[in-house]
Order: C-alpha cells, then structure tokens, then sequence
C-alpha cells in the first residue's frame, strides 16, 4: 500500500427531503493498494457515501477526489468499478453480453473488451454459463456475472457494495480470494458490508459510520489499541488485592483479572506477585476487542445499554456515540 | 467528455444501449405479436383488388358501379389502403397502443434501484443517458413500420402497378407520432417511476389529445359552413337587390343571415378556443394525415354521383357537405408543416428538456 489517496472525502453531507440528515459531515481517505472496509448499521448511510463518490446521489455540502479527480470526473469513473446492493442487470441478456454491456459503457475499444470479458467471466467461473440469459440464473451467479461487470474495465478503484449478499460459504471464501488478489495487482478496494466477520479478515483499514457520521477510521490494530489488555485466569478466588491490578471476574472454578497493559512484558511483575502468593496460573493471554465488539461499542449508548438510533436523523440529532477511546 | 477517455467512447456508449434495446425487443412476445399482426393486415391488403367490374377480395370478385377501376385507380385504391388502414389505423392505432405497452417500462425501468447505479456509475454524462435510452424507445415504432412499409411497398408494386418509393415517408412520419406520446410517456415514467402509470396516463394524455383535435375538426366544420352559408346568402342578396332592389324576400334572407352571422361569432368562438388549446398540444392526428397528403393524389377518383349531389348543412341545401368538406380538405393541405410539425416538436422538446432536467437533478 502507498500513500497516494483513492479516496479522499472531505465534509461530505447529505440532507434528503423530508429533512433527513443521511450524511453529518464525512471525512473519510483511502490510499491506494488496500482493502478498506466500511461498517456501520442499517440506515448509517454507508451506501449513501457510495452512491456520492459514483455520481449517484449528489452531496449537498462538500466533497472530495477520486483517484486524485474531483467526484464526478468521467475519466476517473472509467477506472472505477462499482457493484451496488441489490443490482438489476437486465434479464433478457446473457452474462457474457452484460459484461460486454458494462466495457462498451466504460468506453473500451471490443477487440480488448472481448477479452477481458471471457478473462473475468474465467475469474469468477461463470465462463460455462455465460451463454445463458440471466433471467435463469441464481442470486450466487447473478452476483459473479456483476463482480465481472464490474471488473471488466481493469479499474484501479473497486467498490463493492455488500458484495458477498446473496452467496453461499464457498463462494463467500471465493469473493474474499479475489478481493485479496485484486489487491495484490495493486488495485484498491472499498468494500461496504454488513459481514464484519468478512471485513475484519480481509481489510487492511476499516471505518464504522453511526448516524451519518464516522466514528472511527483506522487500522482495525489501531482501533482496538484502547481495549488491548493481558488477561491472568488463576484456579480459585483471586487474591483481594488483585482487584489493584485490574478488573477482576469470577468464574465458577477460576477468577480472571484483566490487566490494562498493552503486552505481556507488562504483564510480568503481576503473574510473579500472584505466582509468590501461591496462585495458580492456569492461563495468561493477551485479549483484544474484535471488530465486532468495536463495532456494537459503537453503536450501544453506555448511559442505557441500549442501541442508539443507528441510522439517519430527521431535524435534530440524538446523543453522539462515545469517543473511540472510551474502551472497556 | 474527459480527455482521458479512449477516443470513440460516446459512440460505443451510445452503440451498446442501442444493441441491449433491440436484444431486450427481441425477448418481447408483443414485438413478434405486433410484427405477425403487421403480416397479416399487408396479406389482407395485397388480397383486396379492383377490376373493372368491382372489388375483388381474395379472387371472389363482388361488382360494383361505385367501387371499380374505372373509379378509382388501382394504385390509388393501394395507397388509400395503406394510408388510412395500414397507417392511420394500424400504425397510427393498434400497433402504436402495442408500442406504448412495450415500451412504456423503458424509464422507469432505467430509474429503478439497482439499475440505474451500474448505469451513472459509468463514464455516460446524464443527459445523454436518458435521450440514448429515449431514443432506444422509438426502436420498436421504427422496426415495425419499417418492415410494414416495405411490405406494402412490394403489395403496391405488384398488385398495385405502381412502385412508389415515397411509400418510405411513413417511417419518419410515424416515428415522428410516436415520439410525441413516448416523449410524454418518458416524462411520466421519470415522475412515477411506475410502467402502470406511464402507460395509462399516456394513454390518457392521447386520448385528450384526440378529444382536443376532434373537438377542432368539429368546430372547424360548423364555422367553414357557417362562414360559406353566411357567403351563399350574401351572394344571393346581391343578386337579388341587382335584379330587383324591392325583392319581398330580401327582407327575409338578409334575417338568416344575421341569424347564420350570430352562429357564426359561435362557432368561431369556440373553434378559436379549441385552436388555442390545441396550438401547445401534438398534432397526432394530422402528422398522421400528412402521409395521404403527400401520397394520394385523389384528383383521380371519381365521385359517386350521389355524393356529387350531395347533401345540405345546418338545414338548408345553400352549401353541400362536399364542399364544406373540399373547403376544409383545401384548409388542411393550406396548414403548414410548421403547424403541424414544428409546433409538435416544440411540445416535444420542451418536454424532453423537463425530462434531461429532472433526470440531471434526481438522486437515485
């Protein structure tokens, strides 16, 4: 990965009619040659950003680049491949001709479309079907022949929006397969997914948007940095005195005391004081928040344990999610 | 269009919306439907004939001393069936509602969700998307009546005797007409978002259109009439008072037409009014009717004699309907194309620019 900047949004906002806020001022830049992945809850306006960088949705304040062109350029769009939630590609065309379709409309010349069309439908291993018409094909193929579609220009920027919907565990490992080799030909990929589970293997930045606006953007080591802790599991009821160390949780048979130290040099003085006072160690780990954890963090209000309203605001905005810092 | 796309892109852009239309025509049934009607209306035309003795349908011949040769010639018989049933009726009517049916999901169906983004996510500038799409619209009106045209073009030259190559003016014609009612359709298809409503409120639309149109051609009639009844009357009364300025009935001809004169302010109040309406509006009707103007010369049919005769109107025998109806025919081929056409296709374009406008303006 290279610093260059793909992406580059800067207060992006938009108000929809009716006075809902979709987007609260969106600064967001991926570098070019990595996975980035957005998350964020129904209705956080995630697709919403898409659909402004691919001209979609105009933005009703600010802006941003596209492989270094203003959002819009045609030039840039040529280099962009796009695949949108819940895509309707014509049924009475084949998956050949639709890939074919989406070339010719990117402006390539049909001598050099005519081969990339049958190198991506190889790609994505819809070559025995692509005589057949759409119409007769499932949700998983359908997504293949628009994974190709918007491949077949050799674009540098791929953005996927919930490419994964629809298709099955396998083909689920194959999409993250090519998502990994598109970036190891140095393209960039902005993916926008529900699956965090999917996101957290493959991304190499990740960005979590709550109620039109990002939350936090980052490595996902980054993000989790806050939360990191070394966890000592002793046999028994831990000693008073531990509870000095750390957060302390009893178990049946065993008490954990959660340190708040970033690895296991730290870590040491305390096992050798518990280890002189007899404790048994049965287990000394270093624990990290998961994506997912991050992400419902995001998204739980802390005075209610309640889930905030997650997805656009009308008029007036509720109480902002806490700080990124305010790890557990 | 960005330097840095590959030169040609436009064209390729524009080719490629181009086939996928005529591929999504070629998986409609009513294409093949409309095109196997189209068939058998140009077999109907070629097994009708005229002879000197009558008309001949599929060689049973029926006499007729009204109907023959001799009355009108053959290929004008031809060219009258191909104008007012094949294109009026045909083109012009049922295979135009079959358009319209066909045709009517084309915008709504590029705005749906799902669609639209691949399309705008693409290096296609807006407008030219939705007229490249539009235009894809009137792909099925010209197929069809390119290959019914030609049909009857073979029918005439055969049957007929006469090939007349001027028969092809139908297809800018009836592409023109129907571009009319699919510009509106675009523009409610744009709004709605809705095939259902693009379709039955175009076919409302035409229907006020016609109504509008009828209503012009029925005032029309009354105040042409009026106008040559009040003429005859005036005629008559100069006549009179030079033979005989103490003519006891001047008096009385000189209060019809006053009479005539009052309805005469009438209807050509109201015509006015419909001319009015109307001025804004399509000419559907008449683009239509252009196609006999052009093609049809009837100076060869002969008249029925009882025709020639002819009947009274508003109740007196001082103006025949044939003649009002000579007058109004002189009206329609004095009507320029401006009228007819210029002023459709200002309708036309001002609604496709409302369309191109909104279409630039709109998040999907």
């Amino acid at each position: 990965m290279d610093n260059t900047s793909v992406i580059d949004l800067r207060n992006v906002r938009k108000t929809y009619k009716g006075r809902i806020e979709a987007l609260r001022g969106i600064d967001l830049g991926v570098g070019a040659g990595e996975i980035f992945g957005l998350l964020g809850p129904n209705g956080a306006g995630k697709s919403t950003i898409v659909k402004i960088m691919m001209t979609v949705v105009r933005a009703t304040a600010g802006g941003g680049t596209l492989l270094g062109k203003p959002l819009g350029d045609k030039g840039a769009l040529a280099r962009v491949g796009y695949l949108p939630e819940h895509h309707r590609f014509p049924p009475y065309l084949t998956g050949r001709q639709v890939v074919d379709f989406f070339g010719a409309l990117a402006g390539m010349r049909r001598t050099e479309r005519r081969l990339r069309t049958e190198a991506m439908l190889e790609l994505v291993r819809m070559r025995d079907w692509a005589d057949r018409r759409l119409g007769t094909y499932s949700k998983g193929m359908q997504q293949r022949v628009g994974l190709a579609a918007s491949l077949v220009n050799d674009p540098r920027l791929v953005v996927l929006d919930e490419p994964t919907d629809g298709v099955d565990p396998v083909g689920r490992k194959e999409i993250r397969d090519l998502l990994l080799r598109l970036r190891s030909e140095g393209r960039t990929i902005f993916v926008n997914s529900h699956l965090l589970s999917e996101i957290e293997m493959v991304s190499d930045r990740v960005a979590i948007m709550v109620q039109g606006k990002v939350w936090a953007q980052g490595t996902i080591d980054d993000l989790t940095r806050s939360s990191r802790r070394f966890e000592i599991t002793v046999r028994g009821a831990a000693p008073e005195w531990a509870a000095s160390l750390g957060a302390v949780r009893v178990e049946p048979a065993s008490s954990t005391i959660a340190l708040q130290v970033a690895d296991a040099v730290e870590a040491q003085p305390a096992i050798d004081r518990l280890r002189a006072h007899g404790a048994i160690i049965e287990r000394a780990v270093p624990v990290r928040e998961s994506l997912e954890d991050l992400f419902i963090r995001a998204v739980t209000d802390p005075s209610s344990g309640g889930t905030f309203n997650p997805g656009a605001l009308r008029d007036r905005p509720s109480a902002p999610p806490p700080p990124l810092e305010a790890a557990p | 269009m960005s330097h840095d796309l590959p030169q040609g892109t436009s064209w390729r852009q524009t080719w490629a919306i181009v086939v996928a239309a005529y591929r999504e025509l070629n998986a409609r049934k009513l294409f093949w439907l409309s095109l196997l009607l189209s068939g058998i209306i140009v077999a109907a035309i070629a097994g009708l004939g005229l002879d000197e003795e009558g008309i001949s349908v599929f060689g049973w011949t029926f006499e007729s001393p009204f109907f023959n040769s001799t009355v009108v010639p053959s290929a004008t018989f031809y060219k009258l069936l191909f104008t007012n049933l094949g294109v009026e009726w045909w083109l012009g009517l049922g295979s135009t509602v079959l358009a319209l049916v066909s045709t009517a999901g084309i915008i709504p169906d590029l705005v749906s969700g799902g669609a639209i983004d691949m399309m705008l996510s693409r290096p296609i500038g807006r407008g030219r998307l939705f007229l490249t799409k539009w235009m894809t619209g009137l792909l099925f009106t010209s197929l069809q009546v390119f290959v019914f045209t030609g049909a009857c073009f073979l029918v005439i030259g055969l049957r007929g005797g006469s090939w007349e190559p001027s028969l092809f003016v139908a297809v800018p014609l009836v592409v023109l007409f129907y571009s009319y009612l699919f510009a509106f359709c675009a523009l409610v298809g744009l709004l709605t978002r809705s095939t259902v409503a693009s379709l039955l409120l175009t076919m409302v639309f035409w229907f006020l259109v016609f109504g509008v149109q009828s209503g012009e051609a029925l005032t029309n009639w009354g105040r042409t009439g009026s106008a040559m009844e009040i003429a005859s009357y005036e005629s008559e009364i100069l006549r009179r008072e030079a033979e005989n300025p103490n003519d006891p009935y001047l008096e009385d001809l000189l209060e019809e037409r006053d009479a005539q004169a009052e309805d005469d302010a009438t209807w050509r109040l109201v015509h006015n009014c419909f001319m009015g309406v109307m001025a804004p509006l399509p000419k559907t009707g008449e683009t239509l009717e252009l196609l006999e103007r052009l093609l049809v010369d009837r100076s060869g049919i002969q008249a029925p004699e009882r025709e020639r005769r002819g009947e009274g109107i508003f109740g007196s025998n001082r103006v025949r309907a044939r003649e009002v109806r000579g007058e109004i025919d002189r009206q329609a081929v004095s009507r320029s194309l401006w009228w007819t056409i210029g002023t459709s296709l200002l309708f036309e374009v001002a609604v496709l620019v409302s369309c191109v406008w909104i279409f630039r303006r709109c998040d999907f």
